[in-house]
């Protein structure tokens, strides 16, 4: 499956932002978990991804637990939600 | 004053020559491979050292672990000040690994390691606090433990109200009884006008560089010896 170019924006903007050492953005399957399994990503990551859209793309996320975990559930769910909710 | 003894050490810096010493690692960059991949991207290099040495010097993760470090890493902890006051948000990583005990916390975290671990900033008075922590921790039945010393250039800004200072960092197995091997590290009152102890005095020290070691600001020293075979 062809990789959007805000996929592939967003596969640098993880790398570069969570200091990914040895991963290439073909390594991030867009429909992989990006959380534990899959890239193996941990909660402080998950802030410090929550801040890097914030600084970005102006996105505020909500703090309920629920929306945020569906919102990061892979790469693809994290492109939707910066199409729908960009601000810049 | 009891003896104590140095039982095994390991030493990084690249501003030294191993000459041939297998303890040392002067490589540029610390390989780090003793942390997954995935904890190691938040350690700077420093800590990346630190690590290594420990799976080196404690390769079962069930010692006692003391750390010490004038300035810690300096450069998140300052930057992220800077950072606040110009309203700029915390990075949460940042944020976690600038506090003093990180390094042996990741250390700690990758090898398995559940005993007790201190870090310690002593303003210059690192090496003698080291020393005196190990005593107590020794008198209180503890047969070893290891002791980390580690730092890292203030950075640039700040490097006019501080020593200069080298990226270095040394680990060393003290012990209350001899092994195999081991030196006898004495300590004596010494009031002396040096310079203040950097993890790159003690390298030079334990390989024979310099005959002693001394804190002004304890107004102690250390001799290492060997023992007869």
């Amino acid at each position: 499956m062809a990789t959007t170019a805000l996929e592939h924006e967003l596969k640098e903007m993880i790398i570069e932002t969570l200091e990914l050492e040895d991963v290439t953005p073909d390594d991030i399957d867009p429909e992989e978990p990006l959380f534990v399994e899959g890239l193996g990503l941990d909660s402080i990551d998950a802030l410090e991804l929550g801040l890097a859209l914030q600084k970005r793309y102006g996105i505020t996320l909500e703090s309920e637990a629920e929306s945020s975990r569906q919102h990061f559930a892979n790469l693809k769910s994290l492109a939707a939600l910066v199409e729908s909710r960009r601000q810049k | 004053m009891a003896d104590l003894y140095l039982h095994d050490w390991r030493g990084w810096t690249p501003h030294r020559v191993a000459d041939g010493e297998p303890r040392l690692d002067t490589r540029d960059k610390p390989a780090g491979t003793a942390v997954p991949s995935m904890l190691r991207r938040r350690l700077n290099l420093v800590g990346r050292a630190v690590c290594d040495m420990l799976a080196a010097i404690d390769p079962d993760a069930d010692s006692l672990v003391l750390h010490a470090s004038r300035h810690g890493d300096g450069e998140r902890t300052l930057e992220m000040l800077y950072g606040l006051d110009e309203g700029e948000p915390l990075s949460p990583a940042r944020f976690g690994l600038s506090v003093h005990n990180a390094t042996v916390g990741v250390y700690s975290i990758a090898s398995g390691n559940r005993r007790s671990q201190q870090a310690i900033a002593a303003s210059g008075g690192e090496w003698a606090a080291l020393i005196a922590e190990s005593r107590g921790y020794l008198a209180d039945h503890h047969s070893s433990l290891v002791v980390i010393f580690s730092d890292q250039p203030v950075p640039p800004r700040f490097a006019a109200y501080a020593p200069e200072s080298f990226s270095a960092a040394v680990a060393l197995r003290l012990g209350r009884e001899p092994v195999e091997g081991a030196r006898r590290l004495t300590e004596t009152p010494m009031a002396v006008d040096d310079p203040t102890l950097q993890p790159l005095d003690i390298i030079d020290w334990l390989m024979g560089l310099r005959q002693r070691v001394a804190c002004p600001m304890s107004r102690r020293g250390w001799q290492l010896a060997n023992l007869p075979s």
